[in-house]
């Protein structure tokens, strides 16, 4: 039996707008619970929402770059149900009209493209945050994540395995990080997925009964949740019985997914238009201006990198294919004209040092012209490279400033030809035999009284000098 | 001298001549909600505030407020900070809002004195304010009778003169209908003319906070200082509000008035008729002209208003949860149990019904048929207005087919008989059409009352013709004899 | 209108009926539902629904933080807090 896999994403995305959809509270992430709240977002009796312009503008840039329908007028609606994290009873979200209709979005995977298509994307308000562990028989309400702007985007059920769900929810993050529509930070809940699976015969038009799988928080999870759901629903058909239709969570410690606790009815979340806020319309002046001011993507830096700054086809992409690594690139642009140095040292050092600690370029204490200054310092030879090196652990670790860390240091490269002269001198004064077989013929010596030169000078005679010098004197 | 059933103007004059100071003003009007307490017209008493705020202002500042020291009273629908806000129900017996209403606030920025939150139907779902939590209200005309609902308490602290204004709210009637058996005048301003920040929602595309007063003139004090834009409120209208007192002395001579032909007032009780009869020649005797206008959908009114504000106040009164205020029910095992308990012990039987009907008017499989196709309807009402207002200026109905009854003596058995009372307020809710309701006499000793529905914004030609009708008639002038009720 | 519309709609506006009330209340919702009802017989096609009185457009507001900051009053107003949560019976999910 040859089985098919058909899954359909979800995506909520956290817009990065300084404060909520529907009131001005910050949406700055860690604060202390319950402070971001005003009285919107508590849903007291009596008060109002109140659009915020800049969701808008943030969703229509997406839906610029996936090519959708702009719906410059769309509503709100209400959807009704009951939960402890859920302020008035009521989300505000928008079901007939949405702001972003259609639009596709290429993801690369195994060295193929393929098209997704996008059914729709809409902006509504997020929950707070239930705690359910921490206070012996009560669960703990934190209202500051409610009323967040999210922009719930729908994609076609067109994605046929993990691996490309995996690659379209990349895709996905690096298009809303480069729009700055979103900081995209899976961890921090910025980015979501509920994936919705099911399976048929090979060649089956109709689809199989579909799972939902919520909220998952990571690449990883979103692979090992779908391959193992896709597992169990085969497991189910083959052996002739049907597939339920539910809603499921993944749990990673069991690496398995289980289904939600049950309601007891199904959910009528009878929505209708929201009274309290009229039509969105957005003017063509607004349609423009976001268009006049739309990001570099990293298609187009991929370019420019190459054509402006000679990196290359290579280097330009990894680069580019991050935003925290591309805006770092930019900036440290500004600082240093060695553009091939920098990106080696990027692609390098850098990543290796991040991949390692598992965290982006931003959230590390190096600053764009720190580094700059340290490929200056390279470029002009104040330091060799390899003083380089570990100039740099001290920038991981502690941020001070490349010529603070040579200074206090004692690293600076040491070019002079008469002080390197009288080293050079020194070491063949003491090491007689080793000059005599060296004349004799063994070539490979030129290493020790390098090494040798290094030794004495603590590894910061300027490298080229010695060779030229130590040439000369080994004659 | 008393200051009980002083207009605003008369109390101005008052306090203007120093014949009276604001605190004494403010003692006095304490005073006589106390005497009056069996009508039971007040929630929550502001006393002490009221008293500090009143002795603090000083009547030589150079204002031209004519609010400045009058006492007002505030329907209980609206939040004030501090001081408790109820609607009437159980749910918010205990609920101290941390803000105050932007109505509230413009009204005591423009220098009035709260003096306490009035009694009112819970969450203004009712016509007779029968359904509060906290108890009747008696209409000060005759204590076994109801003083009308939504703000019953309001209309009958205006007529039993304790204040000279109140701020009521009307969704179907809630304003007009109560001043109209108070024998008081109560206006609906255009939808939008009024912030509703602060103003706890029923239907919220029909709730519009109004003046209740003595006259139309006190009328356009209330509704000057009330009305604006208001950023917190996106449904608040973002235009200049106009001086409501500039033109209200105009002459109406050509001003022509319609009456609603499917109104059928020829059905109505031969007495309420009797008074719109006289009424109408008294207009035409000030110069209006009466044409009958067809408005063929109004009759659909109020299955129109019954499918939609049910529907949104449903929604609307979601968040009373029991979670993060108000009342929470105890002994319960769970999250459900906790919604289920304490809103069920929370809410009185109406407010459960609308409820009830406005979530099943909205369910899956009932939308079109219910919500939707009210709102279609109510499309085709607004246009009939609309297109009623080509060929005259004002429409002019009774505010209501009968005066007030006796408590308990209708809708107990069937709801629907009160609802249908509500026939010639609902449809300028519907509409967002503004509509006054002044006294015009009084049938079986209880005050009737007259309606004037107005265009969409003209609220100043309904307080103009209101007013002009006053100066020639004395039915504001009739006061309950409240020593004789008592 | 069945018990199970009643009970489902019940249990969707989390309200419970007594049952002393519930012959009653059922009674009146049907006689609400016959009074909505009548809007059936009104020709409403091509007709678009009116949602607010207002032909209006959204007014909508700067992305500028204004906090009220009312944490300490929220949390005083609760039925069930302590200085940072509001507290409800542990759900379990």
């Amino acid at each position: 039996m040859s089985w098919e896999t058909v899954i359909g994403l979800e995506t909520h995305v956290q817009l990065s707008t300084k404060t909520k959809l529907f009131s001005r509270a910050s949406t700055a992430f860690g604060a202390s619970p319950n402070t971001n709240v005003n009285l919107i977002d508590c849903g007291l009796p009596g008060v109002l929402p109140s659009v915020n312009k800049e969701a808008f503008y943030k969703a229509i840039r997406f839906g610029m770059a996936v090519n959708a329908t702009i719906n410059q007028t769309s509503i709100f609606d209400r959807k009704n149900y009951f939960y402890a994290d859920l302020p008035k009873g009521y989300q505000i979200t928008q079901m007939d009209l949405p702001i972003v209709l259609g639009g596709s979005i290429e993801i690369n995977l195994d060295g193929l493209t393929k098209t997704i298509n996008i059914t729709r994307a809409h902006l509504e308000e997020d929950a707070g945050k239930s705690i359910h562990d921490e206070f012996d028989g009560f669960s703990a309400i934190d209202l500051n994540r409610a009323g967040t702007p999210l922009l719930e985007i729908v994609s076609e059920p067109e994605i046929s395995s993990a691996k490309e769900a995996v690659a379209y929810m990349k895709a996905m993050h690096q298009l809303v990080t480069f729009l700055d529509v979103s900081d995209g930070n899976m961890a921090q809940g910025s980015l979501r997925c509920d994936a919705n699976v099911s399976i048929r015969k090979k060649g089956d038009q109709e689809l199989g009964t579909r799972t939902e799988i919520k909220n998952i928080n990571s690449f990883k999870f979103i692979e090992k949740a779908i391959n193992f759901e896709i597992k169990r629903q085969i497991k189910i058909l083959e052996n002739g019985e049907k597939v339920t239709q539910e809603t499921r969570l993944y749990d990673s410690s069991k690496d398995e997914t289980r289904p939600m606790r049950s309601k007891e009815f199904a959910n009528d979340y009878r929505y209708f238009p929201e009274p309290d806020l009229l039509p969105v319309v957005i003017s063509d002046e607004e349609i423009t201006k976001i268009r006049d001011e739309f990001p570099e993507l990293p298609k187009e830096k991929e370019i420019r990198y190459q054509k402006q700054f000679g990196l290359s086809a290579y280097d330009a992409q990894i680069i580019a294919s991050s935003k925290s690594m591309a805006d770092f690139f930019e900036a440290a642009l500004k600082k240093t004209k060695n553009y091939s140095l920098l990106s080696n040292w990027l692609i390098g050092e850098i990543s290796a040092y991040l991949n390692k600690k598992q965290i982006e370029i931003h959230e590390s204490k190096l600053s764009a012209d720190n580094v700059a200054m340290l490929i200056n310092r390279i470029d002009d030879q104040t330091i060799s490279g390899k003083i380089g090196k570990s100039i740099f652990e001290e920038m991981c670790e502690s941020g001070s400033s490349v010529d603070e860390i040579i200074e206090s240091q004692g690293l600076k490269q040491i070019s002079d030809d008469g002080a390197i002269e009288e080293i050079i001198l020194t070491v063949i004064n003491e090491n007689p035999d080793q000059v005599a077989a060296y004349l004799a013929g063994k070539d490979k010596l030129f290493g020790f009284f390098v090494g040798q030169v290094m030794k004495l000078t603590e590894g910061k005679a300027n490298p080229k000098t010695v060779n030229t010098i130590l040439k000369n004197k080994l004659k | 001298m008393s200051i009980q059933f002083k207009t605003i103007v008369e109390l101005r004059a008052m306090l203007d001549s120093k014949q009276i100071s604001a605190a004494e003003l403010m003692q006095e009007s304490l005073g006589l909600a106390k005497k009056h307490e069996e009508l039971n017209c007040f929630i929550t008493m502001n006393e002490e505030q009221a008293l500090k705020k009143a002795s603090a202002i000083n009547l030589d500042e150079k204002t031209t407020s004519n609010l400045l020291g009058i006492p007002l009273a505030q329907k209980d629908l609206f939040c004030t900070e501090g001081l408790r806000t109820t609607c009437s129900s159980k749910i918010l017996s205990n609920f101290i809002p941390p803000y105050t209403a932007t109505a509230v606030k413009n009204l005591e920025d423009a220098g009035s004195v709260t003096i306490g939150k009035t009694n009112m139907d819970e969450f203004a779902m009712g016509s007779s304010n029968e359904t509060s939590f906290f108890g009747s209200v008696h209409n000060p005309w005759k204590k076994e009778y109801v003083p009308g609902g939504s703000s019953g308490g309001s209309a009958a602290a205006v007529a039993a003169g304790i204040v000279p204004a109140a701020t009521g709210t009307d969704t179907g009637g809630s304003i007009r209908q109560p001043a109209a058996h108070c024998g008081i005048t109560g206006l609906k301003p255009t939808y939008g003319r009024v912030s509703r920040w602060g103003m706890i929602a029923f239907a919220s595309s029909l709730d519009q906070a109004g003046p209740l007063a003595r006259t139309s003139e006190d009328c356009a004090i209330l509704l000057n200082a009330m009305s604006g834009f208001d950023s917190k409120d996106t449904t608040s209208l973002n235009i200049e509000v106009p001086d409501f007192l500039e033109n209200i002395n105009k002459p109406i001579n050509g001003i022509r008035i319609g009456i609603i032909k499917e109104f059928n007032l020829a059905d109505l009780d031969s007495k309420v008729q009797e008074r719109f009869e006289e009424s109408k020649k008294t207009y035409e005797k000030l110069g209006a002209r009466f044409v009958e206008v067809s408005l063929p959908n109004i009759s659909a009114s109020v299955p129109t208003y019954y499918s939609i504000a049910p529907a949104e106040c449903s929604s609307n009164l979601s968040r009373f949860d029991g979670v993060r205020f108000g009342y929470r029910a105890e002994n319960t095992d769970d999250l459900n149990d906790l919604y289920i308990k304490s809103r069920s012990e929370g809410f009185g039987d109406e407010v459960k019904r609308r409820i009830l009907i406005g979530t099943y008017a909205l369910s899956a499989g009932y939308y079109d048929a219910y919500y939707k196709k009210a709102q279609q309807v109510r499309r085709l009402i607004k246009e009939d207005f609309e297109h009623a207002f080509e060929s005259v200026d004002l429409l002019m109905t009774p505010t209501s087919p009968n005066t007030a009854f006796k408590f308990g003596s209708k809708g107990t058995q069937n709801p629907v008989e009160l609802y249908l009372e509500d026939l010639f307020t609902i449809s300028s809710n519907l509409a967002g059409i503004p509509a006054i309701s002044i006294p015009h006499g009084l049938v079986n000793s209880l005050p009737a009352g007259l309606q004037l529905i107005g265009n969409f914004l003209r609220e100043d030609q309904l307080l103009n013709a209101a007013h002009i009708f006053q100066k020639n008639s004395d039915f504001h002038h009739l006061k309950p004899d409240l020593e004789e009720s008592q | 209108m069945d018990q199970e519309t009643v009970r489902t709609i019940c249990y969707l506006a989390r309200l419970d009926i007594d049952q002393s009330k519930s012959g009653k209340i059922q009674k009146d919702l049907e006689r609400i539902i016959d009074l909505i009802g009548e809007l059936q017989r009104i020709n409403t096609s091509d007709v678009e629904p009116l949602y607010s009185p207002l032909e209006m457009t959204a007014f909508m507001h700067e992305d500028i933080e204004s906090s009220d900051n009312k944490k300490e009053r929220f949390l005083e107003n609760a039925p069930a807090s302590n200085e940072n949560y509001f507290l409800v019976p542990r759900v379990v999910e």
